[in-house]
């Protein structure tokens, strides 16, 4: 009997080798300008060669104003189309295939950079970010639509430079989550009120890139399975898994090829990525947020004082209680697998392959970053019999701590034999070996 | 100027739209901050005024009462405006309480500041100053040492404890007649007083007065320039309640005594009943019944006043008979009194006699028996076991006696009426049998009689009337001189109206 992991993944317009998807995850490995580089080939590559079936890209921008951080490529110029060419090269050189996520933050910004410090940030509602008191403007009706049709030529970039599909995210908070969160969204228009209006951003984005780039592109949708948005206990609770089983359904009729199950309104969320929060290393990285919000000093300052951190981790653990780590979404990615019939890939703490072996009854694939970023070969790994990599991600969230300010990469020193070891994997991936031009001389 | 950034410029608005709260924030921290240190201030201040004129510290110095004893300054200033049916005076002469002009305080009543509270209660001179005239027209002439024989002390209780339960003690009423009164407050005062005085005032009376009034309703009025000295102290001090005091022991009022020339005294037999021969532990007994407690007890300030009063010369008699039949009296007073009560030499009193200072059991001297009956054994062992225990002034010579003491006569024309219970009014009806002594008779009055004592007419009311019927005023007994022939007693009273 063939291991189900390892069986292939036939969507309506892309095969994937395995059941494993490497989940969207990425350090600042780029140029300010939103260009890629050599970097961050190295990074995709380094997961598509540990034998992951599908790369998902990490966070790309449509626009320049829906950055979340400079140093994330992004897809808003044509003249970019030829760097995302290499990259997809490079990623099915390795046999897997690469889905770019089509992004914008919304007024989830986590550094707004020379860009976009100037001014709030579009979103479909002009009320603060709850959590770091991001500050963002309601978008006008026209501006909607003119985010629509940027989605749709960030899909038609994609498609351009030849990659295997795109995925738009609008799961974890971002302007998708905006739209669709009851919790959130308080337009008066036709994006706001019933879950319909909310979704029809969304939808309008999924037959715009449609209208681009055809019926025979895969184009799949990250959705957060349930809001959870009162981390914050005097925010609302936002979306149920009932109201993004119906968001589901309707991006199935209006020609999503798949759907990649999160949760959370915001991110990152005491449930995703699940596991720890590592308050000390936030102490030293979130200094580099402070400026963004509002209440970046207020949260610096509870992150800084272990006598003030048992408040943000009352505020934090208490939604965790009960719940696994792995496999933490699995349950609700079922329940909208049950109501659809295009693949479902569920994400959030996988790194067993018992675990995946059984999911894989119900849901179509499982997506992994952390698991991947402390063990890339993890897939050749269960391939040759493990249920465990030997020094297994441990959850400690510090690659995502360290995200502000420090390079992407495991930050667990309990995982390596050394400080200079994990330092040299941290570094591996900047050897670019780049050919240096003198500027203007070419 | 641009912000550098969108967040930077909704931090300056949230700052700009937030500054008056500050600014009020900030003003409301410094005024808490300085009302704080104005209460403090205020708190931490205590002390009493000091008199370098012993006969002013008589009659003004704190003897330590008023701690646990006394009521604020302003509330005693402010009683009379808040109930005139009680003060026809307008003050608290309406007592009998003596002004001599010095003080806005009546004599006998000290001021001592308590935690930034001024309180007021007794001294020795409330019960130990009182006044006489020579005639209706003349002035009072204060004298300090003589009985306060004017003060009506159960009525002044009566009024304090059933103020306590009164509406008008309410802070709002309380407050207006302070302002009536002239002692308002300032602010700091006055949020000290909602704190912390207020709240406590009433209780404190309510709580006294519920030890104190069923003794009260168990007894008689004292009467004027009288006092029942034990059975209050043994339900305030020792906390007996009312209900346990024996029926023989429930009624003690006597006369307030003399205290000239306490010097000579020293080893006689004091109090009437003469349970004591410790000048120091009488004082100190004394001291207890006006208020004080062993905490808050001003030993240096007793110590003081008996200082003072080792030779406190009673004023020289107004009376003027005539030196034949002094001489005669003399000769009668020298046979049949002497022994008992010295005499009045041509330079002073001479405090010699056999029996001077001795106790006369009762059943000889045969005078109401009820002020030796008030003082028992019980109390007497709870005195010496319980009062300034493991101190140096722990009471050890107090006895229980069957008697009545033979007391010096000095000063002897500021005495009256006579006997330890003030029953007789002058000395000529001493000399009477006692069922021909007066039956009733106006105490209070300070216009001397030519009989000796003051003029106490016939009973006109009932305020102030001396009935010997009542418990405890019983005129019965001493009646060593009665048999004297009428010339002999003119003579004798003739010689004893020089004391």
């Amino acid at each position: 009997m063939s291991d189900p992991i390892f069986e292939t993944l036939e969507f309506r317009n892309l095969t994937v080798k395995n059941r494993i998807f490497r989940s969207n995850i990425s350090g600042r490995f780029d140029n300010e300008d939103g260009s890629l580089t050599q970097t961050r080939i190295n990074w995709e590559c380094r997961f598509a060669a540990g034998g992951a079936g599908a790369v998902i890209s990490s966070y790309v921008p449509v626009r320049m104003d829906g950055r979340i951080i400079a140093g994330y490529a992004t897809i808003h110029r044509d003249d970019f189309i030829p760097l995302w060419q290499k990259l997809g090269e490079a990623v099915r050189a390795h046999g897997a295939k690469y889905i770019l996520q089509l992004s914008h933050s919304g007024r989830q910004m986590d550094i707004p950079g020379v860009h976009n410090m100037h001014r709030p940030s579009p979103a479909p509602t002009s009320k603060m970010e709850s959590l770091h008191g991001f500050l963002c403007q309601a978008m006008s009706t026209g501006e909607v639509r003119q985010m629509v049709r940027d989605f749709a030529q960030g899909a038609w970039r994609a498609r351009e430079a030849g990659l295997d599909g795109v995925e738009l995210h609008a799961a974890n908070g971002y302007l998708f989550t905006q739209f669709l969160s009851s919790a959130i969204n308080d337009r008066i228009d036709c994006y706001g009120g019933s879950l319909r209006n909310r979704a029809r951003f969304l939808l309008e984005v999924i037959e715009a890139i449609r209208d681009k780039v055809g019926r025979d592109f895969h184009v799949q949708v990250k959705l957060s399975a349930t809001d959870h948005n009162n981390v914050l206990p005097w925010e609302g609770e936002g979306n149920t898994v009932v109201d993004t089983i119906q968001v589901a359904q309707w991006c199935e009729a209006l020609g999503a090829d798949a759907l990649h199950v999160s949760t959370g309104s915001l991110f990152p969320h005491p449930l995703n990525p699940p596991g720890d929060l590592p308050l000390d290393v936030l102490a030293v990285t979130y200094d580099a947020m402070i400026s963004s919000g509002v209440s970046g000093f207020r949260n610096f300052l509870l992150f800084r004082y272990p006598m003030l951190r048992p408040i943000f981790r009352w505020l934090w653990f208490r939604m965790k209680k009960g719940r696994p780590v792995e496999g933490v979404g699995y349950e609700e990615a079922r329940l909208i697998k049950d109501a659809v019939s295009i693949p479902v890939i569920s994400t959030g703490g996988w790194q067993t392959a018992s675990s995946v072996r059984d999911a894989l009854g119900h849901i179509d694939g499982v997506s992994m970053a952390r698991a991947l970023v402390a063990n890339p070969h993890l897939p050749q790994l269960w391939a040759a019999g493990y249920v465990l990599a030997p020094a297994p991600c441990n959850h400690c969230n510090k690659c995502l701590g360290g995200a502000p300010k420090l390079p992407m990469g495991c930050h667990e020193l309990a995982r390596f034999p050394s400080r200079d070891a994990m330092i040299d994997q941290l570094m591996a991936v900047y050897d670019t070996r780049a050919a240096l031009q003198i500027p203007g001389a070419s | 100027m641009t912000a550098v950034s969108a967040v930077e410029a909704a931090l300056a608005h949230r700052r700009r739209r937030w500054r008056p709260v500050l600014w009020l924030i900030l003003a409301t921290a410094l005024l808490a901050l300085f009302i704080g240190i104005g209460l403090l201030v205020r708190v931490l201040q205590s002390g009493t005024p000091y008199y370098s004129d012993d006969e002013q510290h008589f009659r003004y110095g704190s003897i330590g009462a008023e701690v646990a004893s006394g009521i604020p300054y302003k509330v005693w200033q402010a009683l009379p405006v808040l109930f005139p049916e009680e003060f026809p005076a307008g003050d608290y002469s309406s007592f009998g309480f003596l002004y001599d002009e010095t003080q806005d305080l009546p004599i006998g009543i000290s001021k001592r500041r308590v935690s930034g509270v001024d309180l007021v209660w007794f001294n020795c001179a409330v019960c130990h100053a009182g006044t006489y005239r020579a005639s209706e027209e003349d002035e009072p002439q204060i004298v300090t040492g003589m009985p306060a024989h004017q003060l009506d002390l159960h009525g002044f209780t009566t009024v304090v404890l059933g103020a306590a339960s009164d509406p008008r003690m309410g802070p709002d009423s309380l407050r207006s007649a302070m302002a009536d009164a002239g002692v308002g407050m300032g602010p700091i005062e006055r949020l000290l007083w909602n704190i912390v005085v207020f709240p406590r005032l009433r209780e404190g009376m309510i709580a006294r007065a519920s030890r104190l009034q069923p003794l009260l309703e168990r007894q008689p009025n004292w009467g004027y320039g009288r006092v029942d000295t034990f059975n209050p102290y043994k339900v305030l001090e020792f906390d007996w309640p009312a209900h346990t005091l024996s029926e023989e022991e429930v009624v003690g009022a006597s006369d307030f005594p003399s205290i000239f020339l306490q010097g000579p005294r020293v080893d006689m037999q004091l109090h009437w009943d003469g349970n004591n021969p410790s000048l120091a532990e009488r004082n100190l007994s004394a001291a207890l019944g006006a208020g004080v407690t062993p905490e808050t007890v001003d030993h240096g300030s007793i110590e003081r006043v008996a200082e003072w009063l080792l030779d406190l010369e009673p004023p020289a008699s107004p009376h003027q008979p005539g030196a034949n039949a002094v001489a005669r009296g003399l000769e009668i007073y020298m046979r049949d009194c002497a022994s008992c009560h010295g005499w009045q030499g041509s330079d002073g009193y001479v405090f010699e006699g056999d029996l001077l200072g001795e106790i006369t059991p009762l059943e000889e001297v045969g005078t109401d028996p009820n002020r030796l009956h008030s003082y028992t054994q019980a109390f007497r062992d709870e005195q010496v076991s319980e009062l300034f225990k493991d101190t140096p002034y722990a009471f050890r010579q107090f006895q229980k006696t069957d008697g009545y003491a033979n007391a010096p006569l000095d000063g002897l024309w500021l005495r009256g009426p006579y006997l330890h219970n003030g029953s007789v009014p002058t000395l000529a009806d001493l000399l009477t049998p006692p069922s021909e002594r007066p039956k009733q008779f106006m105490r209070g009055g300070d216009v001397i009689d030519p009989q000796g004592g003051f003029t106490s007419p016939p009973c006109t009311n009932e305020n102030g009337c001396f009935n010997t019927e009542i418990r405890g005023n019983a005129n019965t007994g001493h009646v060593w001189g009665t048999d004297l022939s009428a010339p002999d007693k003119a003579d004798l009273i003739a010689y004893l109206l020089t004391f």
